[in-house]
């Protein structure tokens, strides 16, 4: 897993890569950690280059959402695979985490 | 600490001049001195006391000489590193006590100096080996107590399953290596009605597995208490709320069953649709109730459906484990190839289809290491 992110204004987007799961979560956790602190106003997480996501996974994501919250910012994703958008609408997490279409979309949305 | 440090020398010259040049590590009590004559008396002293941490050894002896002890101080002690006095510029020999696990050599006359050098390296070594040794041991410690933890989890999943002459149920759960989070529970409930959950927790470990059994005891406790799926779910959600649950969450499945009228009415809180198979092998996915994972939002209502079962209809319900399912190439089983399985494969019993997802799940990963627990329950009309 390895994850780049470029920033904004306040506005942070992060653009990880490879598979999201148990093996590597701790990571994935760490890194959206450090991108918290900066984050202002918006996380937007592009899933263009993601394979798959598992349960542990989505737990970061969760935890993420939680600590952008209680910043006053905000948490959403974009460009998810078919398989990985259906894991998000079986899990229910499309219901607390946005999704869009494109990172034009994301982008947007969370300026608008 | 104190290094104890046998010398093994036919020559007596050796054992005053050692003691005069090592003097003030032997006052410091750094290093304490043992001396044998030759190979045979080096292998008493060794059997006679395991505090000995190395051996510096001539090679010529009568007896036994030094390269045949090399070979023997590994049945003493494993954990004893050598190191090989030799004659200056004999190569053959040193190259042959280096094959029999000499740890280093050195060259007559002593260079006392060198010498020195030598022992240290030699004792740092042999310190990083025992840290080495000691961490795996506690890995090990570990490892065990983790295989016991996975074992409680298998030992409090059902194993035998309401059967009657109207339907029967079958469960089984192949647990990953790593303790995991996946677990079923068929309840009997009033008006012989039974209830039946599937469930998989978040991650993996000893918080997932504790998580699991904190969600396994609210289910069952709750699912004797009310009638309808939905709020079920709605209460073990708030339940698992009260508790700081660290991101974690649990998807779940919970049905009641009524044996009855074959109606077949269960909520999802985020996991995955059950699969409908007819008898001939076609199946289809029920729809969805709109749930969100148990232990993510704190109020949550969560929705309920039912499906009347009609002779011959099997529900199959199952994990991620199932589905993602990974064979070499890296392609997942995926609930189409669940279904097209029981195209080919029509379900048996209850039983029967259990047993057959799991070997079809197998046949299909191969040799692919196994990253999830996977678990199947499963109900048929009779």
């Amino acid at each position: 897993m390895e994850i780049s992110t470029e920033t904004d204004g306040g506005t942070v987007v992060a653009t990880p890569t490879g598979r999201l799961d148990g093996s590597n979560a701790r990571e994935f956790q760490d890194a959206l950690d450090a991108v918290v602190q900066d984050t202002e106003r918006a996380l937007i997480l592009d899933f263009e280059q993601v394979s798959y996501i598992s349960s542990a996974g989505l737990r970061v994501l969760l935890v993420t959402a939680k600590a952008l919250q209680g910043n006053g910012a905000e948490l959403a994703l974009c460009s998810l695979d078919d398989p990985i958008r259906e894991v998000f609408g079986i899990s229910g997490f499309d219901s607390i985490i946005p999704i869009h279409a494109s990172r034009a979309d994301a982008l947007a949305s969370v300026k608008g | 600490m104190t290094y104890k440090i046998l010398v093994v020398d036919d020559e007596p010259d050796l054992e005053p001049l050692m003691l005069q040049r090592m003097r003030r590590q032997i006052r410091s009590g750094r290093f304490e001195f043992v001396f044998a004559g030759n190979g045979v008396e080096a292998l008493e002293k060794l059997a006679a006391d395991s505090t000995i941490d190395m051996v510096l050894s001539d090679i010529n002896m009568p007896q036994m000489d030094g390269l045949t002890l090399l070979e023997q101080i590994p049945d003493v002690n494993p954990n004893l590193r050598a190191v090989i006095i030799s004659a200056y510029g004999d190569m053959q020999n040193i190259r042959t006590a280096m094959n029999r696990g000499a740890f280093d050599f050195v060259t007559k006359p002593v260079d006392f100096d060198d010498l020195q050098v030598t022992v240290d390296r030699t004792l740092a070594h042999i310190e990083e080996w025992r840290a080495a040794l000691d961490s795996r041991d506690k890995l090990v410690a570990l490892q065990n107590e983790l295989d016991v933890a996975s074992k409680m989890q298998q030992s409090i999943l059902p194993t035998i399953f309401p059967r009657t002459s109207d339907y029967e149920t079958y469960g089984t759960m192949t647990p990953a290596l790593d303790v995991g989070g996946d677990f079923y529970d068929v309840v009997r409930l009033p008006d012989q009605h039974i209830g039946l959950a599937i469930a998989d927790v978040s991650g993996k470990g000893v918080p997932a597995a504790l998580f699991m059994m904190s969600s396994r005891t609210l289910l069952k406790g709750t699912a004797i208490s009310f009638d309808n799926p939905g709020q079920v779910l709605s209460e073990v959600n708030s339940l698992l709320q009260e508790d700081d649950t660290d991101g974690m969450f649990v998807t779940m499945l919970y049905a009641v069953y009524n044996p009855v009228t074959g109606e077949f009415t269960y909520a999802s809180g985020g996991h995955d649709a059950p699969l409908l198979v007819q008898a001939d092998g076609t199946s289809t996915l029920l729809p969805l109730t709109g749930g969100i994972a148990l232990g993510v939002i704190p109020e949550f209502e969560y929705k309920q459906t039912s499906h009347v079962l009609q002779p011959g209809e099997t529900i199959v319900l199952y994990t991620d484990g199932v589905t993602e399912a990974m064979n070499a190439g890296g392609e997942l089983f995926g609930i189409d190839g669940l279904q097209t399985y029981f195209q080919s494969s029509p379900p048996g019993d209850s039983e029967a289809t259990g047993l057959q997802v799991m070997e079809a799940v197998s046949a299909f990963a191969g040799d692919a290491a196994q990253s999830d627990d996977i678990t199947c329950l499963t109900l048929r009309r009779s």
